[in-house]
């Protein structure tokens, strides 16, 4: 077991950033599952707890099932996999679009779970030492913060409506897709209202009261850290030679 | 009895426990108030009565069939939730289509059930609001729609978290009778709340929770 890396925030943005560049790049199937292992490594170096990143794209699964059977029925190429009459279902093609729709998601999540294991003070703070207006740099800090308060109330807004007596698995699909429509409406209104209320909050708390602000905590990078953002640059670019030249 | 809690132990976190082997029975016709310290696990008491949450081990029979075994639709047809935040169980853009939400999911749109929803918009006194858009109103309004809309089911018990949280005194009143003439066609109730004279009001008995175990658990009326 090593310990865990203790890097600067900026320097995980940029490992992030890299990782995320490629699997958005990358299409072949053999460089993304490379890909994927890498991030992995990266994961396992940081001590993060993987399981939970695997257990939020298992959520996600019937989607990407789903889009690999709308690819295979959209596109005639690859050989047919499975048909009804003339009309394809699944494809060679298709099947390889949806596991590579899979890669993509896995590999973009497991790299961004990486900026969890810093505070999101300390990320707001290493990007306002990037020169990022603090405005924007409060934003990003603002949208990581409510992102799990978000997600609980998705849940129980979801739960509170099958306590309505709404059997899910038993109705059928037209009526399922209007039942989840009810969905959008507490989760926009609780969005706009804690926005204002926010808003609020901080207008009394004079929020840009004035132009400059400063920090009493700053972050500084050590050589480890500048070590790190040179390898995830060096590798990238690597990769991309490889990728475009053979 | 209709709710009966077996032994269930539970934590969000491993090695974490919120619930510690607790064992209960809640019956229709009783007024069952769950009070404790903020921590003591009353609010993931009554998520596990209503089958949000899964025990880590144990089990929660209601009417005699475990949770584990049912799907929330299935419990929802049988037990009213009030959530602590009316808001999350609000989904319709005015009051009229709130109430009458419940009644359009299960197909069961009559003539007779729309006199209901009508009983229900006087009895909470929101026929005034019928055209209003709901995440406007108050903390105390969002929190009676949210009680109306759950008795349209006809529940035959209710969980009930804060329910008189942003309530004034006569609405409290108001809603101390509701739940009296609920009580009188036997519907059986669970009410989390720190409130005083709500208690002393209408609890039969009283549950107080202290670090995931029953501290005591008291019958006032015979």
């Amino acid at each position: 077991m090593i310990p865990s890396l203790r890097l600067d925030p900026r320097a995980k943005l940029v490992i992030v950033i890299c990782i995320s560049t490629l699997a958005v790049f990358l299409e072949k199937l053999s460089f993304m599952l490379a890909l994927l292992v890498a991030t992995l490594l990266v994961a396992w170096l940081f001590q993060l707890h993987s399981s939970r990143s695997i257990g939020r794209i298992k959520k996600v699964l019937s989607v990407i099932i789903f889009i690999a059977m709308l690819q295979s029925l959209f596109t005639n190429a690859g050989t047919p996999l499975l048909s009804i009459g003339h009309i394809t279902i699944i494809s060679t093609y298709g099947l390889q679009r949806g596991v590579g729709v899979l890669l993509r998601i896995s590999i973009i999540v497991l790299s961004a779970a990486l900026l969890t294991t810093s505070s999101s003070r300390d990320i707001v703070q290493g990007l306002i030492q990037w020169k990022m207006p603090y405005e924007l740099a409060f934003m990003v800090s603002i949208g990581i913060r409510f992102l799990p308060l978000l997600a609980e109330e998705i849940q129980d807004t979801f739960v509170a409506l099958q306590l309505r007596g709404v059997e899910l698995k038993k109705i059928p699909m037209k009526r399922k897709i209007k039942t989840y429509s009810y969905l959008l409406m507490p989760m926009v209104s609780s969005v706009l209202i804690k926005g204002r209320e926010l808003s609020m909050a901080m207008e009394l708390r004079a929020f840009r009261a004035y132009p400059e602000r400063s920090s009493l905590r700053t972050l500084k990078m050590k050589h480890m850290d500048y070590a790190f953002i040179l390898l995830s640059l060096s590798l990238t670019s690597a990769v991309f030679y490889i990728y475009m030249h053979y | 009895m209709f709710i009966h809690v077996s032994e269930v132990s539970f934590g969000y976190k491993k090695g974490e426990e919120i619930l510690k082997a607790i064992s209960l029975t809640l019956r229709q016709n009783q007024f069952t108030v769950i009070r404790g310290d903020n921590g003591s696990g009353k609010t993931t008491l009554g998520k596990l009565l209503v089958g949000i949450l899964k025990p880590d081990s144990g089990s929660i029979f209601i009417d005699g069939r475990k949770t584990s075994q049912m799907s929330l639709g299935e419990i929802g047809k049988q037990i009213g939730y009030l959530f602590q935040e009316p808001e999350r169980q609000i989904f319709t853009s005015t009051v009229g289509e709130e109430l009458s939400l419940s009644l359009e999911l299960n197909n069961e749109k009559d003539s007779s059930q729309q006199d209901r929803v009508t009983e229900l918009l006087e009895l909470f006194q929101l026929l005034p609001l019928i055209n209003q858009f709901p995440f406007f109103l108050s903390r105390g309004e969002k929190q009676r729609l949210a009680m109306a809309s759950i008795l349209v089911n006809q529940p035959k018990f209710l969980v009930l978290d804060e329910p008189t949280t942003g309530l004034d005194q006569v609405r409290r009143r108001v809603l101390s009778e509701l739940l009296l003439a609920q009580r009188a066609k036997g519907v059986g109730m669970a009410v989390i709340t720190h409130d005083e004279e709500f208690i002393n009001r209408l609890a039969d008995r009283i549950i107080v929770l202290e670090g995931g175990v029953i501290k005591s658990d008291t019958f006032t009326k015979a």
